[in-house]
């Protein structure tokens, strides 16, 4: 996976997705063996039967749908146990990770760096060191996703959000919003360009004192 | 014009399936610009309008008011009543749902129709970032639609619990009724938030206040607000198709479905939960761990009584002797699609997920497969089920079977797709180029299931004229509206209905002419609807009209009350848990339960930004508490002389009755004087309801309450009026009672918020 955040994502949803499939063939076969099992023309009643007018009567305890439910209940317990175990590592990023400011703006993307470097449409970032985006919007509702990559949290102005990762093979990503956010939502694309760690640290290093 | 529950029904089918047209077409449109990013047939801007428009009418234009429809005509037939509790209320519902989606429709005509998203996420949808007369159009038009659905939702409560047959408690109501039940129960407590939400949302755009375009409130407060509605409003679009489902797998196994009692108590569990989930919607927001931990709880558990409710139905199955037919066949298909859509909804009910699926196709994808599948084809097998009841003629079953079939191959070739395609972002004209295949081929399934429903239309117009007749009871069902004529006759049944010892019997009325006499035609219900639309298009249309539209209304409302409307109810039925209250006491209850949830969520509102700013004004300083202090007191005098009133009523003490409604009416302007100058001291110290939002949170709290005692005084001079004439008395003073109830919950409001604003 070529980043930390993917790989812990992605890894969650083929969980899900095993596991969703596996239930969703059972159950589905389960319908259709049934359906082809008891179809019929036949017009003669059989035993159990109700006629017009009758009121529901006492039904004894379903005892096969409790133990579905039991079944269904350890399935979902162990999604949310897998969520949570995944959570906690997406929402701890360590403390020497890189920051970077990450603005969203009709329609656009503006990054920040520590050292007052700001940049528009275009961030760069080191490859195998953790970096933390701190996002925030400056007019209305955005998110900054790069799918590829695992990462997305929403951009809300008077509000900053984190997420970190750590991203292993340098290379260009695609950045995109993710929350309609009027009518350049569809074009408010950014780059995030992952580079060596010595080629950032050179190219950071030159870029830092020029615009303080 | 008819308010027969059967007539409104029809009315409401037709006008749902106008409607999904229209929302179709919508679709067609974005879905055609979808098979080409370079196409610039829709630009940004008109692509968005499309979308969101889609979404609004498809959700509250169309399924919603489709499961209404059969509810209206069903659900008196399966409790044995001979109408809705209040005809002409039900009546209104109609008329206000059909003017608001006009004007919805309206705003397209206008410079920009609403295209924010069918979510209305604020800042967006402010005037700031969205500067276009149609977005107030629009959300007028849904305010009509919001009054409508309230209105609806009295009538079901009220009518579900007091004008049940004898015998039919609670825990046997055919399963239809008792998710048409469930249903309102949840419209009673999600609707009231959509109104505060529109409320506030258009008392910034049209007076300025201040609650979505500051930071402190600002998207995170409509969020809460728009999702507390939102996501129990998937279930109140589900549900009615699961009741009809439950009713077609009966039908075709003539049997109760299995388990019966546990889908029931399936059922409560998500209606409760539906209203602790919201914030699943909210998991990228950054909003607190822990809370995000307890809504991926609830969430994802919410996914255990669903199972029950499916599982139940297939269960229902086995050993069966099961007759196919088009209901069947759809009610099965939609099962077999929200199995899909179940499952996908458990991975958005991950918050480790969201992260990367919240904002993609995947969402869409998966809610169109329980929206659709769930809701609408559930429907759509309870519409074929239902109709030879309706019409009285049986429809071709061979073109049900043909669309059944088209409409499976378009709606998964339409659908299906977009899961593979889950990495483009949701509401954007121009995606990867890689993903070209999978969305044309969404798109030739969207215009295959389209035209699928052409087969539909066909043929049950035909069978309007040729099909053969139904007869009572043609799929061999159970429950009671297949015990009368097809389609019934207008007062339903040949007697009263009971199930007193069991079995369904009919009390024979001998005659007894009253039945006949009961009044199923009134203009007013129409006439209101009409001036509430011409006086809502006056604010954003044409002027003229407001005047136009409010003279219309009060001469209507006048005429609604002085009309001799005559609808009884039976002597005998179930009516448990309330037995000793009557419809229109319980309607009032039901009524005021409401505006407890609407004036809950204002008042969480101002709490929410007040706790998110730094900084608030202290007690004394922006208001002055002798204002307020004077105020309660004169509120609180007011509740007493309405209590007299009713007491000098009881006592048959004619003018005393009349003295203290009048009491009470110069108290409450006494109130509203007081509010006068208290606001244009504020507006003359430069504290506008834009100024802050202390200046704006109050201004529109206390605004809406002060609305509240302006509609209580327009009310107390229609009782003065009739008082006068001595109409009051000890065998007439229900009335006074009736307007007591709201008059003292709208003084309680004010108790709370005097404390809120002025004191701390």
């Amino acid at each position: 996976m070529v980043s930390t955040s993917a790989e812990a994502v992605y890894g969650l949803f083929n969980l899900f997705l095993t596991l969703g499939t596996i239930v969703g063939i059972v159950v589905g076969t389960y319908l259709l063996y049934n359906l082809f099992r008891y179809r019929t023309r036949e017009d003669k009643p059989v035993e159990g039967e109700v006629s017009l007018g009758e009121l529901p009567p006492r039904q004894g305890f379903p005892a096969k749908l409790m133990i579905s439910l039991f079944l269904s209940s350890v399935v979902v317990l162990s999604l949310i146990i897998g969520t949570f175990s995944t959570l906690e590592y997406l929402e701890s990023p360590p403390r020497d990770a890189f920051e970077i400011r990450v603005t969203a703006f009709q329609w656009g993307w503006e990054f920040a760096y520590p050292n007052g470097l700001v940049v528009l449409g275009e961030g760069r970032i080191p490859a195998n060191r953790p970096v933390k985006f701190i996002v925030t919007s400056r007019d209305v509702f955005h998110k900054f996703g790069i799918l590829e990559l695992g990462i997305g949290i929403d951009a809300i102005p008077g509000k900053i959000n984190y997420y970190w990762t750590e991203v292993r093979v340098p290379n260009i990503y695609e950045i995109r919003c993710f929350e309609l956010c009027g009518t350049g939502h569809g074009v408010m694309l950014g780059k995030l360009v992952v580079m060596e760690p010595s080629e950032f640290d050179r190219w950071y290093g030159s870029q830092g004192g020029g615009a303080k | 014009m008819t308010t027969n529950h059967k007539d409104v029904g029809i009315l409401y089918l037709v006008t749902a399936i106008y409607f999904l047209i229209v929302g179709g077409m919508l679709a067609l449109l974005f879905r055609f610009q979808l098979t080409d990013p370079t196409l610039n047939f829709l630009n940004a801007q008109k692509f968005n309008q499309a979308v969101t428009m889609h979404g609004l009418i498809m959700v509250l234009f169309v399924i919603s008011p489709l499961g209404f429809a059969l509810a209206n005509y069903v659900v008196p037939l399966q409790i044995g009543a001979r109408d809705l509790a209040f005809p002409r209320l039900n009546a209104l519902s109609y008329w206000l749902y059909l003017f608001g989606g006009i004007l919805s429709i309206i705003s397209f005509f206008q410079d920009s129709t609403i295209d924010a998203g069918w979510t209305l996420y604020a800042p967006l949808t402010t005037s700031q970032f969205s500067p276009y007369v149609g977005v107030n159009t629009g959300g007028l038009g849904l305010a009509l639609l919001i009054a409508s659905v309230t209105a609806s939702t009295f009538n079901f409560v009220v009518t579900i619990f007091r004008s049940r047959a004898q015998g039919l408690t609670i825990n046997k109501l055919p399963m239809f009724t008792f998710s048409i039940l469930l249903t309102v129960l949840m419209m009673l407590y999600a609707f009231p938030s959509l109104l505060a939400g529109v409320v506030i949302l258009v008392s910034d755009r049209l007076l300025g206040t201040v609650y979505f375009t500051s930071p402190e409130g600002g998207a995170l407060l409509w969020d809460h607000i728009f999702w507390f509605f939102g996501h129990p409003e998937v279930y109140i679009v589900l549900f009615p198709g699961i009741g009809a489902i439950a009713e077609v797998i009966q039908a075709s196994t003539k049997r109760h479905i299995y388990g019966r009692t546990a889908v029931m108590i399936a059922m409560v569990i998500v209606a409760v939960l539906s209203f602790l989930v919201w914030g699943h919607h909210m998991f990228n927001t950054g909003i607190s761990q822990d809370v995000r931990r307890v809504f991926t709880i609830t969430t994802i558990a919410i996914s255990i009584p669903f199972d029950a409710i499916i599982l139940s139905f297939i269960y229902s199955l086995v050993k069966a002797r099961i007759q196919i037919s088009t209901p069947f066949l759809f009610a099965l298909g939609s099962i077999m699609v929200f199995i899909v859509g179940g499952i996908t909804g458990v991975f958005l009910g991950s918050n480790a997920l969201d992260y990367i699926l919240r904002g993609t196709y995947f969402v869409v994808a998966h809610f169109h497969y329980t929206m659709v599948g769930g809701g609408l084809l559930g429907l759509l097998a309870g519409i074929y089920y239902w109709y030879p009841k309706m019409t009285g003629r049986r429809f071709d079953e061979r073109l049900g079977r043909a669309h059944f079939v088209v409409s499976m191959i378009g709606y998964n070739l339409l659908y299906f797709p977009l899961f593979i395609a889950w990495e483009t972002p949701r509401r954007v004209p121009i995606y990867q180029t890689d993903l070209l295949f999978w969305h044309q081929l969404a798109t030739m399934g969207g215009l295959i299931f389209g035209l699928s429903f052409l087969i539909m239309f066909w043929n049950l117009l035909w069978s309007l004229r040729n099909g053969p007749p139904a007869g009572n009871n043609p799929w061999g069902a159970f429950t009671l509206e297949w015990a009368t004529e097809s389609p019934p006759p207008p007062h339903n049944f040949p007697g009263i209905p009971t199930f007193a010892d069991g079995k369904l019997s009919f009390i024979s009325t001998n005659g007894a002419a009253h039945h006949h006499h009961e009044t199923h035609l009134s203009p007013y219900p129409f006439a209101v609807s009409l001036g509430s639309f011409l006086a809502l298009a006056g604010l954003t249309v044409h002027p003229l009209l407001l005047p136009v539209g409010l003279v219309i209304l009060a001469i209507s409302v006048v005429g609604w009350g002085r009309e001799r409307f005559v609808s009884h109810e039976d002597s005998i039925g179930e009516r448990w848990p309330f037995e000793k209250v009557d419809r229109v006491k319980l309607g009032w209850w039901t009524f005021i339960a409401s505006e407890i949830a609407l004036f809950g969520i204002l008042i969480s509102s101002y709490l929410y930004v007040r706790s998110a700013s730094s900084s608030w004004p202290a007690p004394g300083t922006m208001l002055d508490v002798w204002h307020g202090a004077v105020n309660t007191f004169v509120l609180l005098t007011s509740s007493l002389t309405v209590v007299l009133a009713l007491a000098s009523a009881r006592a048959d003490k004619r003018g005393l009755t009349t003295g203290f409604l009048g009491g009470t009416i110069a108290l409450g302007l006494l109130f509203l004087f007081n509010k006068y100058n208290e606001w244009s001291e504020l507006l003359h110290h430069g504290v506008t309801f834009g100024s802050s939002l202390p200046a704006s949170t109050f201004f529109l709290t206390t605004g809406v309450h002060g609305a509240h005692v302006t509609a209580g005084l327009l009310a107390l001079a229609y009782l003065v009026s009739r008082s006068i004439k001595g109409f009051y008395g000890k065998e007439n003073w229900e009335a006074i009672e009736y307007f007591g109830y709201y008059w003292h919950f709208v003084d309680i409001v004010w108790v709370f918020l005097f404390p809120l604003f002025y004191l701390i």
